[in-house]
């Protein structure tokens, strides 16, 4: 397994008005594995991914990634988890998140140089990154001067140059039409079918078109993962579109 | 209650939610509080700076009444109406002291009393013709069983050097015993030296209070009688040329301000007088009364004598007012409640059938003519002077604003997707900038009233002394709503049409944070950083007397241009300046990043910082330092430069700690024998003796033999331990040897720039010849090395410097010759006397210089210590103005440790989801921290580099304009010695404030990016 998450729990507030959202969700992927999570608003989807990602800490249990080294945590501070966004998960956001004043390729080589990476080496992992999302003719462009799809791919060649075998996705196509949310759908499961250096993607959408062409899909409610299967999750007359 | 149906209301249904509306902008201004902390400030600074220079206004005109107040005992002199028309005017003095009962009724009038003195006046001003031609009454013999009254000088020409030509003898004035008790007694009791003023009538004893100068003459003391004392009064005049018949005394002849008059001028005998007080002479100022008179009690006149004066119109009312009634508000004010006090009591008729009436002779109203003009000129340079200050709290209002509404963005825009109007969204934003803009202007205008006085009281650069004037400045209706309407007022306006441009952008654009900014204007920020650089070279080129071709006039010599590139060119390069350099400052990172790029310490974080500083906030951080600090450096070089100056000045004056003019040229030991007596007299522990003694040498010279004649000023061996030198005013160590100085006016009699000079003394002998006597003119020469210009000598007027050949005692000995250097005699000699820094010193000085005038022989004498403080009230720069630029220094270095202490805060903020996706990537903290820091320390540092070079530029470009109007005060005052503003440098106190500066960076960078590291990175990231 590349992920294994145990026993996680998150709660927010306190007292009468503290509101768990977590409640001890066990979960865990295969290398290689697309994995669509979904549920109803405010089911703890994206909170799941946030202590994934290492940028929320859990109250309690714990998550592993299965890379060179193996990285455990679940209830550290952000903070402490540096080495989980640098060489662990790689994020890509609704919102792209690009910085507007450097080019795309400058987007990626950024984060390769945060982690440690001497600026040469950091280019030539970033162009290959552009290349591996398709983007190497465009990767001297401002984000700005780039589609919401390119801008979304340029985000995942900045989660992947940095060789993490983990990609956080939250709601990636939220922001991108129909085509090029497909588009880059497609470009996941080509990532994680490559037979070199094969990722796994979690991925939160609310859309279930989408979520059928994960290689699984998470279902959480009541703060734990109950299904997965959209059917079982949903009951029988969930109307999903074949 | 949806935004549309808000808009649909009437007025009465918005006039009865004003108070829920304004419940709601208060808390919602206290929540959003961070962000409108730069509107607060903003609106704050504004409201403290113009406050203060209008309470500072207010402070002037009450100082300066104060001031020309206390230097006359009434305030007014009340005559008959008509000195011809006998039907509405009488002679009976007990009559016209029963009008003064009928005065005191008036809640105006506090203390009146019957005076013989000068004759009434009955005209509009100083300037009209007649004003000199009424006489007062002169003293003019006296004798007694003590004393020397030989030795006395009736004649007083310093009453003709210092005001209208009207009477140059010593005048007397014959008071009653109204004014033994009250108001006038006790302004007359504060002039006494010896003695004290009458405070009853004493059987048996006719009082007289006589001037210092005369006591001394006289050589007598307190309690000695006078067995007469002449007077003369006038009973007829005429313009010269006409003869003046049926006069029953001497036909004296005057030159007064219309003419020659002839005057008949009859004595009067007072007899068996004693001398109750001797009183200080006052300073020479209005000069409707005249000057410093023999005072003497009426019961020493017999009633025809008082009949005789009253038929001549020597009788007149003294009055005294409650002077806390007179507005204190302008010196206009004060001039329309005297204006109206005169008018109404002229109006009226007074006596048993109201058939007097009277001319009220105002004179403080005279007094305030000076002051108006003067003070009117004062506050035009303040005003001028605190333009930066002014402009900079506006930016930082207009920048929070902008600042304040960008972070609002994402909320407006969610308003008007659940539809709310822009009409309503403006008013809810409008509301809530109003609530935080009155609190601003509230506590600026407290401030700047409790911190006016502070500022009245300075006597130097961020040096305060407590005066000897109780000031209250206070603010009418009318200029606090002035403040509150340019505060509160522009910062709603600004607010207004930055929220309606705000409201105007998209929708979508306000939720996707992106904007579309407006380009500047370049063009107008190089040129007019161009044009102000341009002012500060020109001003550099024209104190320096030249620069390479370029002349003294500078570049451009037209009299029009040259003004306005002075005028405004300080603030084209100051507004100019900030702006194009700001842009330096915004892009700091950057260039800082190409020169240290190499360095591993950056290499993680390079290309981040490649995406930072060029941003429009990060530009106006800079420029709002930019702003702030080029303040500071303003202030801090011309309040010093002022402080020095006024010292200069001082020093210049007198020239030593003290400076005694005589009578007439005495020898050191004659000099040093007065002085000790004064001393000995003086008695006091501070200064018991003479430390050294110089005088300055004066002859001609000439540049070759028959040439013209050239002042020369010698200085004598060890004149260096007594006189104030200054590396300003020559190189006074170097004339030992045979080396000279030549003035400034004197340098084109010897056509020399460097080298040697031959100058020549001439001896001038009477030879008798077959046509009588003939003066023979024979020359000693010596080869002299000039050494440079000399700007100044101690103790010697301007005209006496610039004007004069200076050398050292051996050259005036190789001159002159022995006998002459050893026999020298000169009627000013100065004196080391204690230690100025012992603040005993400073006041035994001013008793000693008080003393020597009582000594016989001593014409003037001044100390260093009270010219310093005349001139530092009223000298150069004037009246607080240093006060004004320690307020600007304490107020722009506040501003630029609390803007960049709010500014970065509101930038750091504003850059949170910028931090947040870097640590999202795998940015460390420490990264961050380091990213961030490099960031803003690179522009904070660049900003403060270029700030103080802007300032020192300001500073420079200023100086022309400050010289100018502390030119026009020196003259303006009376100061016989100019001094050049030389800029001082004070490297010190700029390097305390931009480290106060820093660290409040460091430490707000530290917060502020603290709590960025802390926030919830998910939430960051979601913008929720």
């Amino acid at each position: 397994m590349l992920l294994e998450v145990s026993s996680l729990k998150k709660g927010f507030g306190s007292g009468s008005s503290r509101l768990e959202v977590l409640k001890g969700v066990d979960l865990s992927m295969k290398k290689g594995e697309l994995v669509a999570l979904m549920g109803p608003s405010g089911c703890g989807k994206s909170t799941l991914l946030n202590i994934i990602g290492g940028l929320l800490k859990g109250d309690s249990g714990s998550i592993k990634i299965n890379s060179d080294p193996p990285m455990k945590y679940g209830t550290k501070s952000p903070n402490q988890v540096i080495e989980v966004r640098r060489k662990g998960v790689g994020w890509i956001f609704q919102d792209f998140h690009l910085l507007d004043h450097i080019t795309s390729l400058e987007n990626v080589i950024l984060s390769l140089e945060l982690a440690g990476m001497s600026s040469e080496v950091a280019e030539q992992r970033a162009i290959s990154a552009m290349e591996r999302v398709d983007l190497s003719e465009r990767m001297r462009f401002m984000p700005n001067e780039l589609s919401g799809g390119q801008q979304q791919r340029v985000a995942v060649a900045r989660a992947i140059a940095g060789s993490r075998p983990l990609l956080l996705a939250d709601e990636p196509t939220g922001n991108l039409d129909v085509k090029a949310g497909e588009s880059v759908i497609e470009l996941f499961k080509q990532l994680c079918s490559d037979p070199d250096d094969p990722i796994s993607v979690l991925m939160v959408t609310h859309d279930p078109l989408l979520a059928s062409k994960a290689d699984r899909m998470l279902l959480m409610r009541d703060g734990v993962t109950a299904s997965s299967d959209i059917r079982s999750a949903w009951g029988e007359d969930a109307g999903v579109e074949t | 209650m949806s935004m549309k149906e808000l808009d649909d209301q009437s007025v009465m249904d918005k006039l009865s939610d004003i108070p829920s509306d304004l419940s709601t902008a208060i808390r919602s201004a206290w929540r959003g509080r961070e962000r409108g902390l730069a509107v607060f400030a903003g609106v704050f600074l504004a409201s403290l700076v113009i406050t203060t220079v209008f309470a500072y206004g207010v402070g002037l005109s009450q100082s300066a009444l104060q001031r020309g107040l206390t230097d006359e005992v009434y305030d007014a002199k009340v005559d008959f109406n008509s000195e011809s028309d006998w039907t509405t005017r009488t002679n009976d003095s007990a009559e016209w002291s029963a009008v003064c009962d009928e005065l005191l009724d008036r809640e105006e009038i506090i203390d009146c009393g019957l005076v013989f003195g000068r004759q009434g006046i009955r005209l509009s001003g100083f300037f009209d013709e007649a004003f000199a031609i009424p006489q007062p009454l002169n003293a003019v013999d006296a004798d007694g069983p003590t004393g020397n009254w030989d030795g006395v000088s009736w004649d007083y020409p310093e009453a003709l050097e210092n005001g209208p030509s009207i009477n140059g003898d010593r005048i007397l004035r014959i008071v009653d015993s109204a004014h033994f008790d009250g108001e006038l007694a006790d302004r007359y009791s504060d002039r006494i030296l010896y003695g004290s003023w009458p405070e009853s009538v004493q059987p048996g004893i006719n009082p007289v209070i006589l001037p210092s100068k005369i006591a001394s003459q006289a050589e007598v003391m307190v309690n000695d009688t006078i067995t007469y004392l002449n007077l003369t009064y006038v009973t007829d005049s005429q313009p010269s040329g006409s003869e003046l018949t049926d006069c029953e005394g001497e036909v004296v002849t005057r030159v007064i301000d219309s003419g020659g008059y002839q005057f008949c001028s009859v004595t009067m005998t007072l007899r068996n007088l004693t001398i109750v007080g001797v009183y200080e002479e006052w300073p020479f100022t209005n000069p409707t009364l005249l000057f410093n008179p023999v005072i003497v009690g009426d019961m020493a006149l017999s009633e025809s004598d008082k009949t005789a004066l009253m038929a001549n119109d020597h009788g007149y009312l003294g009055v005294a007012i409650d002077r806390s009634l007179l507005p204190t508000s302008s010196t206009d004010d004060a001039a329309d409640w005297l204006e109206d006090t005169k008018k109404e009591l002229e109006g009226e008729g007074y006596g048993p059938d109201e058939e007097i009436e009277i001319r009220y002779n105002d004179l403080i109203a005279g007094s305030l003519v000076f002051f108006r003009i003067f003070l009117g000129l004062v506050q035009v340079f303040d005003y001028i002077l605190m333009i930066p200050i002014v402009i900079l709290s506006f930016a930082v209002l207009i920048y929070g604003l902008v600042l304040s509404l960008e972070q609002r963005k994402r909320e407006i825009s969610i308003h008007r997707v659940i539809g709310g109007t822009e009409r309503g969204l403006r008013g809810m934003v409008l509301r809530e900038m109003t609530a935080i803009s009155i609190a601003g202007w509230l506590l600026g205008y407290i401030v700047a009233l409790l911190s006016v006085p502070l500022i009245l009281d300075a006597v130097g650069f961020m040096s305060f002394e407590k005066g000897d004037i109780d000031l209250n400045p206070t603010l009418g209706v009318g200029y606090t709503l002035a403040v509150f309407l340019l505060t509160v007022g522009i910062a709603y306006l600004v607010a207004r049409a930055r929220t309606k441009d705000f409201l105007e952008m998209e929708i979508d654009e306000g939720v996707r944070k992106v904007t579309s900014a407006k380009k500047p204007r370049t063009w107008l920020h190089v040129l007019a950083f161009l044009i102000g650089v341009f002012a500060s070279v020109e001003s550099y080129i024209e104190t320096s007397g030249g620069w390479g071709p370029i002349g003294e006039d500078g570049i451009i010599t037209g009299f029009f241009v040259d003004s306005l590139v002075a005028l405004l060119g300080p603030f084209a390069l100051w507004i100019g300046g900030a702006l194009v350099l700001g842009r330096i400052g915004g892009a700091a990172p950057r260039i800082v990043l190409k020169i240290v790029g190499w360095s591993k310490f950056v290499a993680d974080i390079r290309r981040g910082l490649r995406s930072s500083g060029s941003n429009e906030s990060v530009d106006r951080l800079a420029v709002i330092l930019l702003l702030t600090l080029s303040i500071v450096t303003l202030a801090a070089v011309q309040g010093y430069t002022g402080t020095l100056v006024d010292e200069r000045t001082a020093s210049a004056q007198v020239g030593a700690d003290i400076q005694v003019q005589f009578e007439g040229p005495v020898s050191e030991d004659v000099a040093r024998q007065r002085v000790e007596s004064a001393i000995a007299n003086l008695g006091v522990d501070a200064i018991d003796d003479i430390d050294s003694m110089t005088s300055v040498g004066s002859t001609f010279v000439a540049a070759k033999e028959g040439g013209g004649l050239v002042p020369a000023l010698v200085l004598f061996d060890g004149h260096e331990d007594t006189l104030i030198w200054d590396e300003q005013a020559a190189p006074w160590d170097s004339y030992g040897g045979n080396t000279v100085t030549i003035g400034d006016s004197a340098r084109d009699f010897f056509e020399i720039e460097s080298g040697s000079v031959e100058i020549f003394l001439p001896t001038f002998t009477p030879v008798l010849t077959g046509s009588g006597f003939e003066i023979s003119t024979t020359y000693t020469s010596a080869n002299l090395l000039y050494i440079g210009m000399h700007e100044w000598v101690p103790g010697m007027t301007g005209a006496e410097s610039t004007q004069a050949v200076l050398m050292g005692e051996s050259t005036y000995r190789t001159l002159a010759g022995n006998a002459t250097v050893d026999g020298h005699t000169s009627p000013r000699w100065f004196f080391e006397v204690c230690d100025q820094s012992n603040d005993d010193c400073k006041d035994a000085l001013e008793r000693l210089s008080a003393e020597l005038v009582n000594i016989q022989g001593v014409s003037v004498a001044s100390d260093w210590n009270s010219a310093h403080s005349e001139v530092e009230r009223n000298g150069g720069l004037i009246f607080g103005t240093q006060g004004l630029l320690s307020l600007q220094f304490v107020v722009a270095s506040m501003a630029s440790v609390a803007s960049a202490f709010v500014f970065l805060s509101l930038v750091l903020t504003q850059r949170k989801k910028e931090l947040a996706i870097l640590q999202a990537i795998g940015a460390s903290p420490s990264q961050i921290i380091k990213l961030v820091l490099f960031e803003i320390l690179a522009i904070v540092g660049m900003s403060m580099g270029l700030g103080i070079l802007l300032g020192l530029g300001i500073a420079q470009s200023f100086n022309g304009f400050f010289d100018i109007f502390g030119f026009i005060f020196q003259i303006f005052l009376g100061s016989q010695a100019t001094v050049d503003r030389t800029l001082v440098w004070p490297w010190m106190e700029l390097a305390i404030v931009n480290a106060v500066v820093l660290v409040s960076v460091v430490a707000a960078l530290l917060m502020v990016t603290r709590r960025a590291l802390n926030s919830d990175l998910a939430v960051v990231l979601k913008g929720e």
